[in-house]
């Protein structure tokens, strides 16, 4: 079964605790070629991000394929970067789906809090995915 | 650039806070993919990509957005001040198997200042290098940072 309109306000667990520590933003800085000088990228909040939006894959309902996404616009909004040291979680909520030639249109945001209860920040997101039947059709 | 980069503090709209170029190669999508927890194969496998319709492998929107934010972060010296980031991904990144890759040119410019914030308007083009001397392709559509003054 597809996604369609009527999974808008649909909201998933918080992630896992993630812990913001060193080494990773170190690795992160450095595939941007940022020098890594431990402060965290203001867009490091996609590796919470990413796993937030694990259950859009796996939950089968919906129907969605990570090959077949691609990312149309993405915003960050920060109450304050996150630090190193950090333990966060991600929750994931589908705000809208929409139709457009073919493609679905999957508007998210992620929010981002400390274990603490502390909001940090939010990744809002837009994907594009194009379901199987329409690949090759344009 | 020639004239000096205005502080935080002093700058009017207008101002170019920085420019950076800086290369990719697939080594450079395979690090990223490794460091961000994104291995969507569209950005790894050429027969994939091919299968979903592009002309081949691209980078991740996301290695292009955080690559261009550089030229704010390294203005401001960090972080903190960064309030907003956002883009639309205008066009892909195609980023061949060879030495050369694709360079992204990246320019920020202040286009609004008010009270208590500012707004970076980051223009970020890919340039082939057998295209140097082209403008390049704009790769992200209304990249704007909104940056606390103080």
């Amino acid at each position: 079964m597809p996604i369609t309109p009527e999974h808008a306000g649909r909201s998933y667990p918080p992630t896992t605790p993630y812990e913001v520590t060193s080494a990773k933003v170190g690795e992160f800085a450095r595939a941007l070629g940022a020098v890594d000088d431990g402060t965290v990228p203001p867009t490091f909040g996609i590796v919470v991000a990413n796993e937030a939006w694990q259950p859009l894959f796996s939950d089968a309902e919906l129907g969605l394929q990570l090959k077949r996404i691609v990312h149309g616009e993405q915003k960050f909004e920060w109450i304050r970067p996150l630090r190193v040291g950090d333990v966060v979680t991600g929750t994931l909520t589908i705000d809208r789906i929409a139709q457009r030639g073919g493609a679905d249109m999957v508007y998210t945001t992620v929010a981002i809090a400390t274990v603490d209860g502390e909001p940090v920040g939010q990744a809002s997101s837009t994907m594009i995915h194009t379901p199987e039947a329409e690949v090759g059709d344009e | 650039m020639s004239e000096s980069v205005p502080s935080v503090a002093t700058a009017a709209k207008g101002d170019v806070i920085g420019e950076l170029r800086h290369r990719l190669t697939r080594e450079s999508l395979v690090r990223y993919a490794g460091a961000s927890g994104d291995f969507n194969p569209i950005h790894w496998s050429d027969r994939i990509a091919s299968a979903m319709g592009l002309p081949g492998v691209i980078a991740h929107g996301m290695l292009t957005m955080g690559v261009a934010v550089r030229v704010v972060t390294d203005w401001l010296g960090g972080t903190e001040r960064i309030v907003s980031y956002q883009t639309r991904f205008a066009s892909p990144v195609l980023v061949p198997d060879d030495d050369a890759g694709t360079e992204l040119v990246v320019r920020g410019t202040v286009s609004e200042v008010g009270e208590e914030t500012l707004t970076v308007l980051v223009d970020c083009r890919c340039v082939r290098p057998d295209d140097a001397e082209g403008a390049g392709d704009k790769v992200l559509g209304a990249a704007r940072a909104v940056v606390r003054r103080a």
